[in-house]
This record gives structure tokens, C-alpha cells and sequence, in this order.
């Protein structure tokens, strides 16, 4: 008992903290939530408070946009001590039944949805996909994403990707129902350990993923891409985002537009491809080729962007979280621009902003659209 | 308390489509999920839940396949101490009255007297709601069905069933007893991998017909007193009648045939 909390501390370097406070000052939440992460890492130092501090329910108000992480001068990462606790809940099995039945359903299923792995590829349906197969070169192997494949709102990204690989005639490759989830989110939701799930999950997909000669992965969804990258350290292939591929199609003018678009676009920077890996020119890039098309900036981009509220385990957990929720203030301030289209690079802000959207009742004077969405619509 | 909790693995239809197969007389599985009963997974809880009250064992059994077994882990996981696996293609398994019989003889088959035998009041798949009951006859030993709250004393239970329109009736039961187990009664707990990876050191026994005391003509698919004829998805027709008028016309002709229809 005692050797394992010992390794709580020295696992998060609790003692490293000089609580200077700009983790919780720089917490997107923090205008909606009692979460105050500066608090629970002090608190955290005596072990006789853990399962308190884990029974919290603020603690699942994280996103796991990592702004704490980066603006953290000691270089520590608070929002994992928030995973610690998650995981002191999970192990005890006594979780949130959305949570217990998304963990089950990864575990099963290979995704989070609850959705039967057989029909993991029904989106392909009506389209003409090159597959990839074990063994044989490919040069894009593209990584979907459960939530994108699964999702009616999000196949759009995934059906207008092959729309777009197609067209421009790149070799690419796309998985059956053999692919699985990336379990960024089961390590966000904590089930995490030397027999957790998350590493369960990184040790499969990464033996299935290698055994496939790619040039280079290509991961649909922000999250995905994030861990791939991050998290999975004997991956053999190099991993991108979508949008990398994309910048270079149009360079190579392997991608072209004659149709123009006026539209006035405002590029919102997903955590998990701008703050967290620093990928913030590439779909401004995109987008700058639309023709026709004004780009405004929010205030709050790049390291800045406002957080969407998917990422985290949110989409499964219940928080008491009270107030306007950021996608709706995203909202506002996309309005406020005058914007006519709300581009996004990642399946959860589409979610989220999607609903911020019609709660605000904007529908009639902008969209949010998906960058893969928008040049879908343009090479039609 | 020495309790026995039965669990069934079985597809997840709520998303996938049901097909019959080519025979007719079974669905075409080949796009399935599977996982644990949904009641089942409700029983295993409440049984760990009066382990972990009252002390004492919960033993897991289930009929079928290899591929249970990690349900079965899971089960296990959460608080099971051992389990029992019949895994045999001769038992006729989708008959209700059979299943109990091969339950009942593993039950039996481990020696000791049992306080309390849990299970799901009903499964996904066949729905007969007929195994738990008639697993208390084979065991002779009283039963209460479609139980939503369950209070364990001193050699009795006092089992909360939840009947049509909602109304609970209770009922006192003297062990041993079987109970089976409504949706509801508790919210399971999850099984980290972890515990899922330690109970591989749990026993699981595989049994066949020989193993539980059957002869294979108590079992087989001859000795059930149900032939399966086949499988078909009804045909979906709708009928709408519109009715026109005034308002007070549209009463009256609504009234009429509310009447006629022996609804009023």
C-alpha cells in the first residue's frame, strides 16, 4: 500500500511544484468548474487524501488540453495527476456507468462507442476505398478514428478524405474493421497502470500497425494523431495529420479548385494538434487556397484556442460543470467575426461546436465545417 | 453465504442487424458482438455485493464457448472466486428447461450445499425468462423471480419483485434459494484489466455432459420437449387512417371506433 502511493508523488513529481498558479490561471475551465488543479496537486502530497481528492467530481472536468502542461515553468504536467486520480476510481471499479461502459466497450469492441467492431467500416459504403493490406508498401496508411467512424455527423471527415485521396491520386491505404482505438481517451479517462488498458491497447495496435510497410501514417482525428505520435514509443511509422498531407497535395498542385467558395472562414486550433503539437500552419495553409474564401482570426488562437470541451474523456463523463460552455462562447466569438463557416481539424470540436451552435441558434448564419468537409465540397 | 451466480453470453443486438441464416432456424451471428447477459451482469454484482457484506464465495457458471471466458474473467474480476464452464456441442442449449438441467447438475457437482443461486431474470437473446425458474425446480429449492431489490438475512431473503405496472411485491424466502434478477437492482462495477489479467489465477473448470452426471439423452436436442421450426422477421406493413372534418366530426368518429374497438 504505502511503496505504491509513495510512487504517487515521485510518479507526478508532486514535490516539483513551486505552486506559482499558472496552470489553474491558464485552465480553460476554470470559468466554469470548480476543478482547481494548483489545489489538488498540493493536496495530493498526503496519501491519506488521494481517495478523497479522486471522489471529487470535479476531476472530470479536464480536457486534457494540456494548457497546464505547457505553461507549467517547472515542466510538470498537472493535468496527469488528474489521470492518477481517475485511475484510483477506475481501479476500484466503482466509476460513472458512461465511463464503465466506455472502457468496457474499448476493451471489446475496440472502440468507445459501444458499437460493434463488424460494423466499424460500414462508412464506406457507396465509396470506392483502397484498402491497405499487411506487408504490402503504402505510402498514406490512413487511421480513421472510432468517433469519426462511427459517428454520422463525422464520417463526412472520413468520406470526404477518400473523396479528396482519390482525386489526387496519392497512394493510400485505409484499414478494415481491424483497426482500433488510438486509447488516447482511455488513458485520459485513467485506465492506465502497468496492466492498464491503455497499455494493453498501445502494445496491440502498436504490434498490428507494424506489421503494415507504410511511408507514413495518416491520422484523421487530432487525438489519434497525438498519441500515435506521442505515446507510442515502438511504432515504427512516422506519424502526421491529416492536414500535413493536405498542405502538401497543394503544393504539389496534385489538388486543385475552380469553384469559388466567398466564404468567410475562422480557423479554431483543436488542443491536441496546435497547443499540444504545435501544428498550426498547415490548415491555415489549406484553407488560405480556398479561393474565394476571407480567413479571419479568433483572439484567442493558436497556443491560445479556446477549448471545445471533447477531449478528456468529456465526451462520456458527467461533470457538474456549470455556466456558458466554451464551444458556446466559440460560438459567440465566431458570430461576432462575422464568420460564415467554423473550421475545425478534429472530429470532437466538429461535435461540440456543432451543438454550440444550434444551442446559440446561430444555424442560419454560420457552420461549422471540417477542413476535409470544405475541400470535399469543392472538388465535388 | 456460499452463492452460485449463472451468466449467459450473448449477442448485443441493439445495434446490429438480425438476419436468419441460410438453416432458417437460427440468426446469422457472423456480425455479432458478444458480451454478458445484461440481468447476468446485474446478478454478478448483486453477488458480489452480499460477498462483500456478508462474506463467504461466489461461484461463476456459465454454458458456453471459449470465447466466454473472458466475460467469465471479467465476472471473476469483480469478485468471483472461482467459475464452471460447460462447454458441450450436445447439450441443446437453447432450450430453457435443458439449460437448467445442465446448470443444476454443475451446481450439484460441486459437493457443498449452496445458500443462494443468482442469475438474470431474462436474457437478450431467446428472452424465455424460463431458465432461473426452472434451474430452481431442478435444484428443488424455492425461487423468486424478476427481483429488484434483495435483503439477505439469517437463513431467509426478503426478495422485492418488481410485477406489471410497477407494483412490488415482497416476499420472504427460506434458503437456499434461487433468485433471479431484474435490471436495475444495483449499478455494476467496472473491471479494470488489471483485476481482469489477476483473476486468470481464479479457477475455471471446463465441464462436459460426462462431468456433470448426464447421460446425453437428458440433454440432447431428443429430449426437449420444444422443436425449433424456424426464424422469419415478420413483414412490416403500416396502415394509417387519416381522419378528416370539422373538429367535432373528427370527435365523433374517433369516439366510434375507440368504442367499436372494445377500447372504452
Amino acid at each position: 500500500m504505502n511503496t505504491e502511493v509513495q510512487s504517487f508523488i515521485q510518479k507526478y513529481d508532486l514535490l516539483g511544484c513551486i505552486q506559482c498558479g499558472r496552470c489553474t490561471g491558464g485552465c480553460p475551465v476554470n470559468t466554469r468548474t470548480d476543478l482547481n488543479v494548483r489545489r489538488i496537486v498540493y493536496d495530493a502530497l498526503d496519501e491519506d487524501v488521494l481517495e478523497e481528492l479522486a471522489n471529487l467530481p470535479e476531476i472530470w472536468d479536464c480536457t486534457a488540453c494540456h494548457t497546464c502542461a505547457i505553461r507549467c515553468p517547472k515542466g510538470l504536467k498537472p493535468m496527469e495527476v488528474l489521470v492518477g486520480l481517475r485511475n484510483i476510481l477506475v481501479e476500484s471499479g466503482v466509476i460513472q456507468p458512461t465511463v464503465r461502459d466506455a472502457l468496457e466497450s474499448a476493451f471489446r469492441e475496440g472502440n468507445p462507442w459501444d458499437k460493434p467492431r463488424a460494423m466499424r467500416s460500414d462508412w464506406m459504403e457507396g465509396l470506392e476505398v483502397k484498402m491497405a493490406e499487411p506487408g504490402v508498401r503504402v505510402e498514406n496508411l490512413v487511421f480513421v478514428c472510432c468517433t469519426i467512424a462511427y459517428d454520422p455527423r463525422v464520417q463526412a471527415i472520413a468520406r470526404n478524405m477518400v473523396k479528396i485521396l482519390n482525386k489526387s491520386g496519392v497512394d493510400y491505404g485505409f484499414l478494415s474493421t481491424d483497426e482500433s482505438c488510438c486509447a488516447s481517451e482511455i488513458f485520459n479517462l485513467g485506465e492506465i497502470g502497468e496492466d492498464g488498458l491503455f497499455e494493453m491497447m498501445v502494445e496491440d495496435n502498436t504490434e498490428f500497425l507494424n506489421d503494415y510497410d507504410v511511408g507514413r501514417i495518416v491520422a484523421l482525428s487530432p487525438h489519434c494523431y497525438d498519441a500515435l505520435k506521442n505515446q507510442y514509443p515502438d511504432l515504427k511509422a512516422e506519424v502526421i495529420h491529416y492536414t500535413h498531407l493536405l498542405k502538401e497535395l497543394l503544393e504539389e498542385e496534385k489538388l486543385t479548385f475552380d469553384k469559388e467558395f466567398p466564404q468567410k472562414i475562422v480557423y479554431h486550433d483543436p488542443c491536441f494538434l496546435g497547443k499540444q503539437n504545435n501544428v498550426y500552419d498547415e490548415p491555415r495553409y489549406v484553407l488560405s487556397q480556398i479561393p474565394g474564401a476571407e480567413q479571419v482570426e479568433f483572439e484567442r488562437n493558436r497556443e491560445r484556442s479556446l477549448c471545445c470541451e471533447g477531449g478528456g474523456g468529456r465526451m462520456w463523463a458527467e461533470t457538474e460543470s456549470h455556466g456558458e460552455r466554451l464551444a458556446e462562447i466559440r460560438a459567440q466569438d465566431a458570430k461576432d467575426l462575422g464568420a460564415t463557416i467554423l473550421a475545425v481539424a478534429c472530429p470532437f470540436c466538429v461535435l461540440t461546436l456543432d451543438d454550440a451552435i444550434k444551442a446559440k441558434g446561430f444555424e442560419e448564419e454560420m457552420r461549422v465545417a471540417d477542413i476535409s468537409e470544405l475541400l470535399g465540397e469543392l472538388i465535388d | 453465504m456460499k452463492t452460485f451466480v449463472c451468466i449467459k453470453r450473448v449477442p448485443d443486438t441493439s445495434e446490429a442487424e438480425v438476419k436468419v441464416d441460410a438453416s432458417g432456424k437460427d440468426v446469422d451471428s457472423s456480425k455479432f458482438s458478444f458480451d454478458i447477459n445484461d440481468a447476468d451482469n446485474y446478478a454478478v454484482e448483486e453477488a458480489v455485493l452480499i460477498k462483500e457484506a456478508q462474506g463467504g464465495t461466489v461461484q461463476v457458471v456459465c454454458m458456453g464457448p471459449a470465447d466466454a471466458d473472458v466475460m467469465i474473467r471479467m465476472a471473476l474480476a469483480k469478485g468471483g472466486d472461482s467459475a464452471l464452464r460447460i462447454d458441450d456441442p450436445r447439450i441443446d442449449a437453447r432450450d430453457p428447461l435443458l439449460s437448467a438441467k445442465a446448470l443444476a447438475a454443475a451446481i450439484k457437482g460441486q459437493g457443498e450445499e449452496f445458500d443462494l443461486v443468482l442469475t438474470g431474470c431474462m436474457s437478450n437473446d431467446d428472452g424465455n425468462m424460463a431458465t432461473g425458474v426452472a434451474l430452481a425446480e431442478e435444484l428443488g429449492v424455492p425461487h423468486a423471480a424478476m427481483v429488484k431489490k434483495l435483503e439477505v438475512e439469517e437463513g431467509k431473503i426478503k426478495a422485492h419483485r418488481e410485477l406489471e405496472g410497477g407494483i412490488i411485491e415482497v416476499v420472504e424466502v427460506v434458503l437456499p434459494a434461487v433468485v433471479t434478477i431484474q435490471t436495475g437492482i444495483n449499478e455494476p462495477r467496472y473491471a479494470p484489466i488489471r483485476g481482469i489479467r489477476q483473476a486468470q489465477k481464479k479457477e475455471l473448470k471446463v465441464l462436459k455432459i460426462e462431468d456433470l452426471g448426464l447421460g446425453e439423452d437428458e440433454v440432447s436436442a431428443a429430449a426437449s420437449l420444444v422443436e425449433m421450426q424456424g426464424f422469419y422477421i415478420p413483414e412490416v406493413v403500416s396502415t394509417a387512417e387519416i381522419i378528416e372534418g370539422e373538429p367535432e366530426e373528427k370527435g365523433e368518429i374517433m369516439a366510434e371506433k375507440l368504442v367499436k374497438g372494445g377500447l372504452l
